[in-house]
C-alpha cells in the first residue's frame, strides 16, 4: 500500500535525521513543565462577570444581563425586535426553546432540522447557548456535544448566545481545562466575524455574524 | 538574478511601497500594544519554544500518537512525502466523492504544494474563501503576505475586479465590497462537496486540530460540506491539549495584534451521533515535503518551530520595502528566506538567504525565538560550500588580502596613507552600487593618537 509506505518512509526520515544531530541545542530553554509563560493572566483577580462584560464590549460584542427565564425571554424578544430579526432559528437546547416560545408573537420560529441550506442562509438570527465564557478575552465557548449550535452561531447575521453567569472562567487556560472531550467540535467565539483584508479597513460580518449578543443570565 | 530584478521592480512601484509601509507599520504597532498587556511575554516565548523543541526532538513519536488519537476519534490520516503525493491524495479523495467544487480556507501548505492547479487539472474547481485569498484568486495572482494576502491591492483595484468578475456596481465602500464577496461565496459554500482547510496546531494527546481565523470562512469550510480535509505540515503537532494556551497567547498577538482572533475551531474526529452537526468524514493529510531533512541540525531544525504569524515580515526592512512577490516563493520575508530554500532545495530559492541585511529584527519579534539570522548564515555557508557563490575566487582573494593587511599594523597604515594620497579605493562595485562608501578620514585614528590624543585627559574624568 502506497500510503503505508509513505508513513514508514517519513517516520524513518525523521528518525535518521534526528539521529544525525550531535550538536547541543542552540537555545537554552526551560523545560515545558517549567513556570515560564504562566503570567499572561491579568494579575489582579476581579469580579469575573464584570471583567467578562468589559471584554465583550472591547471585542465588539453586545451584552444584556438578566435574572431568570421570564426576564430573559422578554430581553430576547427586545434584542431580536431591535435588530429587525423576523425569521429566527433556535438550537435544540431546552432553555433556548423555552425562551423562544415564551417570547410571544411577531417572529417566525424555524427549526434547524427542517431547514434546507438555502433557508438557513436566509434566516435573520440564530439563538444558542454558550457552555463557557472567558473573562480574560470576552470569549464564548460552544461545545458540539451539548447542542446543535455550530451553524446557528455562524450562518445568520445575528447570533444571540445565552450564557449562565455561573459558567464564566477566568482565563483561556481555565476554559481549555474545562471543555468537554466528548465534543468533536469546540468553537471559541470572540466578537463578531471580522476582516481587514481590504486596505486594512475593519469590516464586521464578512462570513459570520455581524452582531454577537450575549444574554447573560443569572439564576432567579 | 531574478530576485534582484523583481526586487527592483517592486522598489519602483510607489503604490505598492505605500501600502506596504502602511500595513507593516500598523501591524508592528498593534503587535507592540498587544504585548504591552502581557506581564510575562518573554516567559511565554521561552515556554512555547521549549514545547516546540521537545516536540521536534521526538517528532516521530508525537506524529504516531496524534495519528492514533485522531483515527480513534473517526478521522482518516494520510501521509504525503512530497507535494505531488499530497496533491494526488487530495485529488483522489475529491474525485471519489464526485466533487466538482471545493471550498478552501486559508492554508499556506496548500499554496506550497500548488494544490489549486492540481485540482483544476482534475476538473475540480477550487474556491478560496478567505476574503484576501478570494481577491487574489479572482485576480489570478498569488498572496503577498502570510496574514494579509491581498496587501498589495488597493480598494479601487478590488472594486474594479469585483465589478468585472462579480458584476456588481463600482463601489469605494469597503463594507459593500466585503458584502458582495459574502454573497458570492455563500453560493459556493452551499454547492461545495468538499472543504479544505489548513491546520494551526495538532494535539497529539487528543488528536485535535485547531484552526484560527477572523472571518468565519474556515468555520463554514469545516462544517458545511459533507467531507472536510485538513492539510498540515508534520511540524504542526504539539504534545498536550494544555499546550494550546501559550500558543493561543502568542499567535494572534504576534500576527494581527489581537488578544485572540474571532474564532478558534477545535476539531476532534467526526461527529459522534448521526444527529450531530458537521461533516461525515474528516481526512487529515500530513505533509513532509522536505521538513524531515531540516531535523538533521539544531540550526535548521528551529525553522520547524515557526507558527506562521507573519511578525518577521512586518519587522523586516527588506520585506517592508519590496513586499512578498519579489521573493518569488510561497513563503516570503525572513521566514520565507530560510524556509523556501530548505523546502525546495535549489534553483531560484538559493538566492533568498542573501535577501537580508542580518539586522536581527526578525529574531527579536519571533514569538518562538527562531534565530533566523543564524539560519540565513548557515544556508549562505552551505551555498558557498556547494560552489554556488559566483565570485568565489575573487572573494577568497579579497578576504585573504584583508586578513593579511589587518594583521600587520604598519602595512595597514602605509596602505591607508597611499590610498589617501592617490585617492584610490578598492574595487567594490557590488557594494558601492547600492551604498556610498565613506571617504577616508583626513587623519587616521592612529595618526591622531600619536599627535597628542594619547595625552589628552577625558574632560569628564
Amino acid at each position: 500500500m502506497r500510503s503505508g509506505d509513505a508513513r514508514h518512509e517519513i517516520l524513518y526520515a525523521i528518525r535518521t535525521n534526528l539521529a544525525q544531530d550531535t550538536s547541543p541545542p542552540i537555545l537554552s530553554s526551560p523545560s515545558p513543565e517549567g513556570t515560564g509563560g504562566q503570567g499572561v493572566r491579568t494579575p489582579i483577580p476581579r469580579d469575573l462577570v464584570a471583567r467578562f462584560r468589559e471584554q465583550l464590549v472591547a471585542v465588539g460584542a453586545l451584552c444584556t444581563a438578566v435574572r431568570g427565564e421570564t426576564e430573559a425571554a422578554a430581553a430576547l424578544a427586545r434584542i431580536l425586535t431591535d435588530a429587525g430579526a423576523r425569521r429566527v432559528v433556535g438550537s435544540d437546547s431546552a432553555v433556548v426553546q423555552r425562551l423562544l416560545h415564551a417570547m410571544g408573537d411577531g417572529f417566525e420560529l424555524e427549526r434547524l432540522d427542517r431547514l434546507s441550506r438555502d433557508e438557513l442562509f436566509s434566516c435573520d438570527a440564530g439563538v444558542t447557548t454558550a457552555q463557557w465564557g472567558i473573562a480574560e478575552t470576552g470569549t464564548l465557548v460552544l461545545e458540539s456535544a451539548r447542542e446543535q449550535s455550530r451553524l446557528l452561531s455562524l450562518v445568520p447575521p445575528i447570533h444571540v448566545a445565552v450564557l449562565s453567569t455561573r459558567c464564566i472562567c477566568d482565563s483561556l487556560g481555565d476554559a481549555l481545562a474545562r471543555v468537554s472531550p466528548a465534543s468533536h467540535a469546540v468553537t471559541f467565539i470572540t466578537g463578531p466575524s471580522r476582516t481587514s483584508d481590504i486596505e486594512l479597513t475593519l469590516v464586521v460580518g464578512v462570513h459570520g455574524p455581524q452582531t454577537v449578543h450575549v444574554l447573560l443570565m443569572e439564576e432567579a | 538574478m531574478t530576485f534582484e530584478r523583481d526586487a527592483r521592480t517592486a522598489l519602483a512601484d510607489g503604490q505598492l511601497r505605500g501600502a506596504l509601509r502602511h500595513a507593516t507599520t500598523l501591524f508592528g504597532e498593534r503587535r507592540r500594544a498587544a504585548l504591552a498587556t502581557v506581564p510575562d511575554w518573554e516567559g511565554a516565548r521561552d515556554r512555547a519554544r521549549a514545547i516546540k523543541d521537545e516536540t521536534l526532538a521526538h517528532l516521530d513519536r508525537y506524529l504516531e500518537e496524534f495519528t492514533a488519537n485522531a483515527e480513534r476519534a473517526g478521522a482518516q490520516v494520510h501521509w504525503a512525502r512530497d507535494a505531488a503525493e499530497a496533491c494526488d491524495i487530495i485529488g483522489r479523495i475529491a474525485q471519489q466523492r464526485g466533487a466538482r467544487t471545493v471550498v478552501k480556507s486559508k492554508s499556506m501548505a496548500s499554496e506550497e504544494i500548488h494544490l489549486n492547479a492540481a485540482l483544476a487539472r482534475r476538473g475540480i474547481e477550487p474556491v478560496e474563501t478567505d476574503l484576501g485569498e478570494y481577491i487574489v484568486q479572482l485576480a489570478g495572482e498569488t498572496p503577498s503576505h502570510i496574514v494579509v494576502p491581498a496587501i498589495h491591492k488597493t480598494k479601487a483595484q478590488i472594486a474594479a475586479l469585483f465589478a468585472d468578475k462579480l458584476g456588481i456596481a463600482l463601489s469605494d465602500d469597503v463594507a459593500t465590497l466585503a458584502a458582495a464577496a459574502r454573497q458570492a461565496l455563500r453560493r459556493r459554500f452551499a454547492e461545495a462537496d468538499l472543504g479544505i482547510s489548513g491546520v494551526n496546531f495538532a494535539v497529539a494527546e487528543t488528536g485535535t486540530i485547531l484552526i484560527l481565523e477572523n472571518e468565519g470562512n474556515a468555520r463554514l469550510t469545516t462544517s458545511l460540506p459533507r467531507t472536510h480535509l485538513a492539510l498540515m505540515g508534520i511540524e504542526k503537532v504539539i504534545p498536550r491539549f494544555a499546550d494550546l494556551e501559550v500558543f493561543l497567547q502568542l499567535l494572534p498577538r504576534s500576527g494581527t495584534g489581537q488578544a485572540l482572533t474571532a474564532y478558534q475551531s477545535l476539531l476532534t474526529g467526526t461527529k459522534r451521533r448521526p444527529e450531530d452537526e458537521g461533516p461525515d468524514e474528516l481526512h487529515i493529510v500530513l505533509l513532509d515535503n522536505g521538513r524531515s531533512q531540516m531535523l538533521a541540525s539544531a540550526v535548521t531544525r528551529q525553522t520547524l518551530a515557526c507558527i506562521r504569524c507573519g511578525a518577521c515580515l512586518n519587522a523586516c526592512p527588506v520585506y517592508r520595502q519590496i513586499g512578498g512577490h519579489a521573493y518569488g516563493s510561497v513563503y516570503p520575508g525572513p521566514i520565507g528566506a530560510v524556509l523556501t530554500p530548505q523546502l525546495l532545495g535549489t534553483g531560484r530559492s538559493s538566492e533568498l538567504p542573501y535577501a537580508s541585511s542580518l539586522c536581527g529584527a526578525c529574531r527579536d519579534v519571533c514569538p518562538v525565538k527562531i534565530d533566523i539570522p543564524a539560519v540565513l548564515l548557515h544556508l549562505r555557508a552551505q551555498a558557498v560550500d556547494r560552489g554556488a557563490g559566483k565570485r568565489r575566487v575573487l572573494e577568497r582573494l579579497a578576504f585573504w588580502a584583508y586578513a593579511t593587511v589587518m594583521a600587520r599594523p604598519r602595512l595597514l597604515e602605509w596602505l591607508v596613507r597611499a590610498a589617501r594620497t592617490l585617492r584610490i579605493l578598492p574595487p567594490l562595485a557590488a557594494w558601492t552600487k547600492w551604498r556610498d562608501l565613506r571617504p577616508l578620514a583626513p587623519r587616521s585614528f592612529r595618526e591622531q593618537w600619536r599627535a597628542g590624543l594619547r595625552d589628552q585627559r577625558d574632560p569628564n574624568a
